[in-house]
């Protein structure tokens, strides 16, 4: 039995918790079928942090959304923890771009509406709600409602919320895009704060390459159309981050990388359908300047 | 305040605490008013009565119609209690059938588009016109005269309420699926407590709708009641009495609508309360 355990362990290490197989999504409409991801294969170890980066439409949300459950491949399997994803699982915590709080209730009583739904006792994770909503600078607006809060501050509760129940995995999908640059930028420190805290899986859809680069272990880049992964690269920076990495020359060149390989999938991309000028560079410029903002 | 919590969209920042400041001066304000405003309007009645010397029966003056009412309050109690209980039946009855129809159009497509259209079109027939039918398919007892009323006033409740339950945040609907939830915890913990600003104003038309469709009631068939009192009493040239039965009417609606008012504020306290 005891020489059994560490072969377990090692087992658990290297099986991914979440495993995609060359997963499609197709939508089928009356004029033609809209390949969402005509494929992806993505594996996420327990502990990682990566980044679903791409150009808005490049099926990066789809993904994300299938894996949580709220969507059905149209081919492929997703595995989550050695189990095929059919359906929503309570070890997931979501974060959408929106906090979608409950207008009417506390910022305490939205961190636990993830327990009332799943009918655990509310009394046990009273202390945990307290320490998360401390943990995210929210202290003293215990009791007061979203309407009271800032955009920031309501996206940090909706944080909160999906941490209440312990998932094993984040998913946050665009979960500061609504934010102002400024507040965007505190988010992702705040984050990365947090999750020295809270250990967590977190698959992190954006599409700003500034943000997946600072906060991801990994960077997987989505786009073309059909959509595909194009690029699945590991963030060399050490942790804990704060600013200071970001005004690195390694963060830099990262950053260029990352926007050369988006710009080329672009360009035979999305354009495809217009004019094939692949090189133009004042094109190229434009069209990375709207992805990074 | 409580009215503004509930329902505000994430958006919507609540009054900032710099109105506060000015709250005092505004209650004094939206009370001295609306009361000024009657008084004078009153005043230049009972002047215009007492000058020109309007004879009773075209318009009684404030003054006589408060004298009758003091006077004469039993007899205006004894036809205020049927028509307050009818209308409060009536509303109660149409709330409960407005909410079920709203459930059944939300939940189903197929009911949904088989009974809207409908719906609009019965809203169209002159519902008025139709009291009388109520009293030879249902006699000339009160049921008749809460049936019309139901008729009259489940409309603003369905209208309301439906647009209550699709208002939901689609994002929210989202979070609850991912989070496993029964279509009943999406329905207690969500819909419902969303719904709930619009079910109220669809309740604050429905009450006095309700009133409405019982004085038409009692002015087909009774055997007392505010409606039967009026036109009793117009009958007999008594503008007085159906004056004073009018005053008691509105006191009786004002006491119905309050109510529901209240109501909704012991359901913002309750949706809105943490739990402990």
């Amino acid at each position: 039995m005891l020489s059994l355990a560490p072969n377990a362990d090692v087992s658990a290490a290297e099986t991914p918790l979440v495993s995609a197989a060359d997963v499609q999504k197709t939508y089928f409409t009356r004029q033609s079928p809209i390949h969402a991801v005509a494929s992806a294969s993505l594996d996420v170890a327990r502990g990682e942090f990566v980044s679903l980066l791409g150009p808005s439409g490049c099926g990066k949300s789809t993904l994300l959304m299938m894996i949580a459950g709220l969507e059905r491949p149209t081919a492929g399997s997703i595995m989550l923890a050695g189990k095929p994803v059919a359906a929503p699982r309570r070890d997931i915590g979501i974060i959408f771009q929106d906090a979608t709080l409950l207008p009417w209730k506390s910022t305490l009583e939205n961190v636990l509406f993830p327990i009332r739904i799943l009918r655990l006792p509310i009394e046990k994770y009273r202390d945990r709600a307290h320490s998360l909503i401390k943990m995210v600078g929210l202290a003293g607006f215990e009791h007061k409602k979203p309407g009271e809060l800032s955009g920031g501050m309501r996206q940090r509760v909706a944080i909160c919320r999906a941490l209440i129940h312990d998932p094993e995995i984040l998913l946050m999908d665009e979960p500061f895009s609504a934010l102002d640059a400024i507040t965007r930028d505190q988010m992702n420190v705040a984050l990365s704060e947090i999750l020295e805290t809270y250990r967590k899986t977190v698959i992190f859809v954006t599409h700003s390459i500034r943000e997946a680069a600072f906060l991801s272990d990994r960077v997987v880049v989505m786009g073309g159309r059909p959509s595909t992964i194009i690029l699945d690269m590991k963030m060399p920076f050490p942790r804990p981050r704060r600013f200071e990495v970001e005004e690195t020359q390694e963060f830099a060149q990262v950053c260029r990388q990352l926007r050369l390989t988006i710009e080329a999938a672009h360009g035979h991309g999305q354009n495809s359908d217009r004019e094939p000028v692949k090189q133009d560079p004042g094109k190229a410029t434009s069209a990375a300047v709207s992805i990074i903002e | 305040m409580a009215k503004a919590t509930i329902g505000t969209e994430t958006g919507a920042a609540l009054p900032a605490s710099g109105a506060s400041r000015f709250q005092g001066a505004a209650s004094l304000s939206s009370i001295v008013l609306p009361l000024g405003l009657a008084f004078i309007v009153l005043a230049a009645w009972q002047l215009y009565v007492t000058i020109w010397q309007v004879p009773s029966v075209i318009l009684p003056s404030p003054v006589s119609i408060a004298k009758y009412i003091v006077a004469r309050y039993d007899i205006l109690l004894m036809h205020a209690v049927p028509t307050t209980l009818e209308s409060a039946a009536g509303f109660l009855f149409a709330l409960l059938l407005g909410v079920a129809i709203a459930i059944v159009i939300t939940y189903s497509d197929m009911a949904r588009e088989a009974l809207y259209p409908n719906l609009i079109f019965f809203q169209l027939i002159p519902k008025i016109a139709l009291a009388p039918l109520f009293i030879i398919w249902l006699g000339v007892g009160s049921q008749s005269r809460i049936a019309f009323s139901v008729f009259i006033a489940f409309f603003p409740v369905v209208i309301a309420t439906t647009a209550g339950f699709l208002s939901v945040d689609r994002g929210i609907l989202r979070l609850c699926r991912s989070l496993t939830a029964t279509e009943w915890q999406v329905f207690t913990s969500v819909r419902f407590p969303m719904a709930l600003p619009h079910i109220f104003s669809g309740m604050k038309i429905a009450i006095t709708l309700a009133i409405i469709g019982v004085i038409i009631g009692e002015f087909i068939t009774a055997q007392a009641g505010l409606g039967y009192l009026i036109i009793f009493a117009t009958a007999r040239a008594d503008t007085e009495v159906s004056m004073a039965a009018i005053v008691v009417l509105c006191i009786c609606g004002l006491l119905l609508y309050g109510l529901v008012a209240l109501a909704e504020t012991v359901a913002n306290r309750f949706y809105s309360a943490d739990s402990r």
